[in-house]
């Protein structure tokens, strides 16, 4: 049987985002894969240096815009540490609430994606009417209903508006009777387990050597989840579990991600209860120092990191960016050699990409 | 930093550093000082578990070959290249799920010759990092499997990050 | 005669060209059909699935059950062959160019380009970027512009709905293009 390159994207209705997947086929099994990135590069790491540290900010957003306030807490995060400012705990608890809501959007806009894909038309229409109590609530809090531009180096833009308490448990009490319905419907679903269970093994060895990160790594059976093992802002005084799967399969990764889905829920809880009032915001220095400053949080997609140069004037001096998704689609051939050509969209899906961290 | 919180240590891990009286951070760098006494220099402890240190450049390649083997860092989170007046910096993020412990390393370059030996034959992950700063800072790196450009168009010229860098085309 | 089947098509394309384009009989069935045909494809706009960016969600949420394109007729398509409009929500680079003029070339005329978010119509916050193209209209022709960043999903249905309107304006007859 010959055997073939062929070229899917970067127009194509699977790829979320542009990046193009050439796959050599053998009949109809994939013998080997070449991811292509780079149809999106905007050179944001040059474009920040000629920007003052508070005005990267909305740049910094617009990196992966499905889970855009994680990105610009990162980066606040990362000049934090390099200019040393105390972040007030009424912000921290602000920001985690904030992030916890915009993770649990993240994982519903990567249902809708998911479903759409395998062909559950009904997925997407459920999971994104729900999505927007969650934007709701963002947009009420920040002014935006996409890309935040929220939180500030030394705390956030703003104090939460009224009724954020009472809103936020009536969103996290409705998500959890959703979570179950949601269960029922993809679960009962014979065609969605057939085309999820056993199929994309990504093995412990082979996830932890290829540095993937993330629900991806969890799915195969590692626990390790940076806010548990190396914690930032405020999660030391979280009660809450990482969720891993031991079977590494497309199956592993959708329950992973449905499991964090409730355990955001418990963290946004605890949080919006345990808010001190007081201060929103420090004000932080024009200038940063010479030296070098690190952020490294939980993004949904796995762990992001940054990486800071000062010299000493208002603008930073480098920015360096590390995407989860980056790396994660680098270990995709071992996922995907030995599988047919209908399997490409479950593996490819189960991995959640989005294109604008990787591509920066 | 807040304090670490309880967590469970990462299942699977072999415990190399198996002293338990002493502390993580102080381990490494004795560890680190002893195997590779001449190059390894330059040690600062940044914050809880992070700790950083500078290598000569001819011995980045055993030195991530006996922190993945020996003293169980199974990571590779990054790998930054940031050029200053005088020198390149290759910046290396390895992180210790077992011992929640972040090591950064710093290899410096002259000017005129930025290449330095790859570790993508060490940790898999270090392939598309290594490809990105070959290709946005033009950064060389000796017997990577396929060193091309990742991010922009094959046929495009420069290196965009470079300091001297006018705009292009 | 034995034609080839590049021969047979010509001659198909001289015989229509005489009989409907050029003589009283096209221009005829043109008064007849030219508001039936305009009404259908205005309110049946096929664009393409083509998401770049963030301006590209707010796509998607745009046929979600709250804000529900469908009502005007607009449904997804996946190749360009099928497709009226396309809509470029994001900036484009330096690498995509060549790849979406082929696109723009490969859908079949009547054809309309939205330019969606400030990305697209001017570069937006990546304006100064080395690996940009400051604007989709540089190198295709643009019909509708939507200011935003990103643009609200209401937007966007303003937006088609100004679409209709255009091509209500703009009534042309399928055979005589008149």
């Amino acid at each position: 049987m010959a055997e073939m390159w062929i070229n899917m994207g970067p127009q194509h209705p699977m790829t979320h985002g542009l990046w193009n997947l050439r796959v050599k086929v053998d009949g109809e099994t994939i013998v080997d894969a070449q991811p292509e990135v780079g149809y999106l590069h905007r050179g944001i790491e040059k474009l920040v240096e000629g920007r003052t540290y508070t005005q990267v900010i909305p740049i910094t957003d617009r990196l992966c815009y499905g889970s855009s306030l994680t990105w610009s807490h990162l980066y606040c995060l990362t000049a934090e540490n390099l200019m040393g400012v105390e972040v007030p705990p009424r912000a921290e608890y602000i920001r985690v609430a904030a992030i916890e809501m915009q993770r649990i959007a993240s994982h519903l806009m990567w249902l809708a994606a998911y479903s759409t894909d395998l062909g559950l038309m009904l997925g997407f229409l459920y999971t994104m009417r729900d999505r927007e109590v969650f934007i709701d609530i963002l947009q009420a809090l920040s002014g935006s209903r996409l890309t935040y531009n929220y939180p500030r180096i030394g705390g956030v833009a703003h104090d939460v508006p009224p009724n954020f308490e009472r809103d936020t448990l009536r969103a996290c009490n409705y998500m959890e009777k959703k979570l179950k319905e949601y269960e029922d419907l993809f679960e009962g679903s014979k065609v969605f387990m057939m085309r999820n269970v056993d199929v994309g093994l990504l093995k412990k060895e082979d996830a932890m050597n290829l540095g993937v990160t993330g629900p991806p790594l969890r799915a195969s059976g590692v626990k390790y989840d940076l806010r548990k093992d190396m914690p930032y802002s405020v999660y030391p005084e979280l009660d809450f579990e990482p969720v891993t799967h031991p079977d590494g399969d497309c199956y592993a990764r959708y329950r992973v991600r449905m499991d964090e889905m409730y355990e955001s829920c418990k963290i946004i809880r605890q949080a919006v209860q345990k808010m001190p009032k007081g201060k929103w915001r420090v004000v932080a220095p024009r200038n940063g120092p010479v030296g070098t400053g690190l952020g490294r949080v939980e993004d949904p997609r796995g762990e992001g990191v940054m990486y800071i140069v000062g010299d000493g004037t208002d603008r930073p001096y480098r920015l360096k960016i590390r995407s989860p998704i980056f790396v994660t689609v680098s270990a995709a051939p071992k996922m995907l050699i030995g599988y047919k050509m209908a399997d490409v969209v479950a593996i490819m899906g189960g991995l959640d990409m989005c294109i604008g961290e990787t591509d920066r | 930093m807040a304090e670490r919180g309880k967590s469970v240590p990462a299942q699977g891990m072999d415990k190399t550093l198996s002293r338990v009286d002493d502390v993580p951070e102080e381990k490494l760098i004795r560890a680190l000082l002893d195997n590779f006494p001449n190059t390894v220099t330059d040690f600062k402890k940044l914050g809880k578990g992070v700790v950083r240190a500078s290598i000569e450049r001819r011995d980045i390649h055993k030195a991530c070959l006996f922190l993945k083997d020996s003293l169980g860092f199974e990571h590779l989170s990054m790998i930054s290249a940031v050029e200053y007046d005088n020198r390149f910096e290759i910046v290396y993020h390895v992180a210790s799920w077992g011992h929640n412990l972040l090591l950064e390393l710093i290899t410096t370059t002259p000017k005129d010759d930025p290449s330095v030996d790859s570790v993508s034959s060490v940790w898999g992950g270090a392939d598309w990092q290594e490809r990105e700063s070959y290709d946005l800072m033009g950064i060389k790196f000796n017997n990577h499997p396929k060193l091309e450009r990742i991010l922009l168009p094959q046929d495009y010229l420069y290196h965009p990050l470079r300091k001297d860098f006018k705009g292009g085309d | 005669m034995a034609f080839s089947s590049k021969d047979f098509l010509k001659w198909c394309d001289n015989a229509l060209e005489g009989v409907l384009r050029r003589s009283a009989v096209g221009s005829g069935l043109d008064w007849l059909l030219k508001d039936f045909f305009n009404w259908a494809t205005r309110n049946s706009i096929y664009p393409l699935h083509f998401g770049i960016m963030c301006c590209a969600l707010e796509m998607a949420v745009a046929s979600a059950p709250r804000f529900d394109a469908q009502r005007m007729g607009v449904i997804y398509r996946s190749t360009p062959r099928q497709c009226d409009v396309l809509l470029v929500n994001g900036p484009v680079s330096k690498k995509l160019k060549p790849g979406l003029r082929r696109i723009y070339d490969q859908m079949p005329e009547p054809k309309w380009v939205i330019a969606m978010g400030e990305c697209a119509i001017s570069g937006g916050p990546f304006w100064q970027s080395y690996s940009i193209v400051p604007g989709v209209d540089q190198f295709i022709p643009v019909d509708i512009y939507i200011p935003g960043c990103p643009a609200r999903p209401e937007a966007l249905i303003d937006g088609f709905i100004k679409l209709q309107n255009l091509i209500k304006e703009n009534k042309k007859g399928l055979l005589t293009g008149k």
